[in-house]
C-alpha cells in the first residue's frame, strides 16, 4: 500500500497553481506517478488533481496561426482520436495511438508524458520535430518554452517545483513528415522523426538518446548526416548496445533519405 | 491553498458492476485495493504494479485502466466493470465463451485482465480488425499460452459481437 497521501482538488487553474510545489505533486493520469510512489521514488505529501481543470483539457485549432493547442491533461487516446489532430497532426495522432498500451493511452496524458521526461518516449521526439512550444505556469509567472527547453535530460525538465505545464502549441504538420520507431518491449528502443523537403532534411532522434535530438541539414548533406549520427550518444541497455541502435538508425535514414549516413 | 493540510481520505460514489457504492476511501488506496480488499472482488489480479502486465485491467466508464496504478478517489461518479460483472446469471459474456472455446488460458492468472481488455476493445469497436486486436491486446502479458489462442478467442468474439450489433443486411 502507498504511504499516507493527501488530495487537493480544484476546478480552476489558479486553485491548482496555488497548491503545487515539491510536496504537492501535479497528478493527472497517474501513469508514472503512482508506480513511482509505489516504489518510494517519489514521496509527495499530497497529489494535486489536475483532471477537473477545464483549461488543461482543451484541444483547440487556430486556423489563422495554423496551430493546434493541446491541454496538458489530454489523454493519449483523446489526442489520437480527435478529428482536428488527425487532420492537422496525423503523425502525432498516429504516434499517440501507439504509446504504451491501451490502458496507458486511456489514462496517461500528454503533459504527464513530457514532464516525466522518460527518454524512451515517442511524443517528445515528434513534438520536437514539429517545433511545438509549451506554456508553463505557476502562481507567479507564465513562460513559453520550446520542447527542447522543457526536456533538459533523462527524467529531467526545466520546470520549477511550483510550475506546471498547461498547454502545448503545435504548428500544423509540414509535408514530408514521418515518425518511425523500433520497439520490442513496452517502451520504444529508437524513434526517428523526419521532415523531408526538396531543400532540407530535418532529423529528430529519440528514445535511444537522453532527450530528443534534432539536426537540420541541407538536403543531400550526407557528410553532415553522418557526423550527426556518429556524434549521437546512444543508450546502452537491455534493448541493445549503442552501435546496434546506430546501425538501425543508419539503415532507416538510408532507406528514407536515399543517403548513406 | 486552503491553509489546512490536504484531506487524506475522500468520499467516493461509484457503481461497481451495476451496484451503487458510497465509501470513505483513503487517497492512497488504489482501485485494485478497493476492489479486492474492500469489496471482495478478487477476480482482478495484481502483479507488476508498473502498468505493464495488464492483469489488473478493469473498465472505468468503458475505458481500460490499470487498477493497480489508479487511485480509488478518481472513481467518483464513474461506472466500474470487473470480470465479475460480465456474466448475466449463468450466461457468459461472448468474450468469456470465446476464451473457453479456444482454450485461451492455462494457469488463468492473466485471464481476467485479458478478458477485460478484449471487452473494452469490442465494446468500443465491435468487429475489430486483426491489427486493432493486436494493438489493444499487446499490453497484456501471458506466460502460458503463446498468445495464439488468445488472438483466436478475441477474433471469434469480435465476429460474434459484430453480428449481434450490426443492423441486418439489406436493412435501410
Amino acid at each position: 500500500m502507498l504511504p499516507e497521501l493527501g488530495l487537493v482538488r480544484s476546478d480552476d487553474l489558479d486553485g491548482v497553481l496555488a497548491a503545487v510545489d515539491y510536496d504537492h505533486a501535479p497528478y493527472a493520469g497517474g501513469t508514472e506517478l503512482v508506480p513511482a510512489m509505489g516504489l518510494g521514488l517519489r514521496r509527495p505529501a499530497a497529489v494535486v488533481d489536475l483532471k477537473r481543470v477545464e483549461a488543461l483539457r482543451g484541444i483547440d485549432v487556430d486556423a489563422g496561426a495554423a496551430t493546434v493547442t493541446i491541454g496538458a491533461a489530454v489523454t493519449h487516446r483523446r489526442l489520437s482520436d480527435h478529428p482536428a489532430v488527425r487532420e492537422h497532426l496525423p503523425t502525432l495522432a498516429a504516434a499517440a495511438s501507439r504509446v504504451g498500451n491501451a490502458r496507458v493511452r486511456s489514462t496517461g496524458t500528454v503533459g504527464g508524458n513530457l514532464c516525466f521526461a522518460e527518454p524512451r518516449s515517442d511524443l517528445g521526439c515528434v513534438l520536437v520535430a514539429l517545433g511545438a512550444t509549451a506554456e508553463v505556469r505557476s502562481a507567479r509567472v507564465t513562460r513559453t518554452l520550446s520542447i527542447d527547453e522543457l526536456i533538459v535530460g533523462a527524467f529531467e525538465t526545466s520546470l520549477e517545483p511550483d510550475e506546471i505545464l498547461t498547454t502545448i502549441a503545435v504548428p500544423f504538420e509540414p509535408p514530408g513528415m514521418s515518425y518511425w520507431k523500433l520497439q520490442s518491449y513496452e517502451r520504444p528502443t529508437l524513434g526517428v522523426a523526419l521532415v523531408v523537403s526538396e531543400s532540407r532534411w530535418e532529423v529528430t532522434v529519440g528514445a535511444a538518446t537522453e532527450r530528443p535530438t534534432r539536426a537540420v541539414l541541407a538536403a543531400g548533406d550526407t557528410a553532415g548526416l553522418a557526423a550527426f549520427v556518429d556524434g549521437l550518444e546512444l543508450s546502452d541497455d537491455m534493448t541493445g548496445p549503442p552501435e546496434y541502435k546506430r546501425s538501425v538508425l543508419r539503415s532507416h535514414l538510408g532507406r528514407n533519405l536515399g543517403a548513406t549516413a | 491553498m486552503t491553509g489546512s493540510p490536504a484531506a487524506t481520505s475522500t468520499v467516493v460514489r461509484v457503481r461497481v458492476n451495476g451496484r451503487a457504492i458510497e465509501m470513505l476511501v483513503p487517497v492512497r488506496l488504489t482501485v485494485a485495493e478497493l476492489l479486492r480488499d474492500r469489496l471482495g472482488l478478487t477476480g482482478t489480479k495484481v502483479s507488476c504494479e508498473m502498468q505493464v502486465c495488464g492483469v489488473c485491467t478493469v473498465l472505468v466508464d468503458g475505458n481500460p485502466v490499470s487498477s493497480c496504478a489508479t487511485l480509488a478517489c478518481d472513481l467518483h461518479g464513474s461506472e466500474v466493470l470487473t470480470v465479475e460483472g460480465l456474466a448475466r446469471g449463468r450466461d457468459l459474456h461472448p468474450v468469456q465463451e470465446a476464451f473457453m472455446a479456444a482454450n485461451a488460458l492455462q494457469c488463468g492468472f492473466c485471464t481476467p485482465g485479458l478478458i477485460m481488455m478484449a471487452v473494452a476493445l469490442l465494446e468500443d469497436h465491435p468487429g475489430a480488425e486483426p491489427d486493432e486486436i493486436r494493438e489493444w491486446m499487446d499490453g497484456n502479458l501471458c506466460r502460458c499460452t503463446g498468445y495464439a489462442p488468445i488472438e483466436t478467442a478475441v477474433t471469434v468474439a469480435a465476429a460474434r459481437m459484430a453480428a449481434t450489433t450490426a443492423p441486418p443486411e439489406g436493412d435501410q
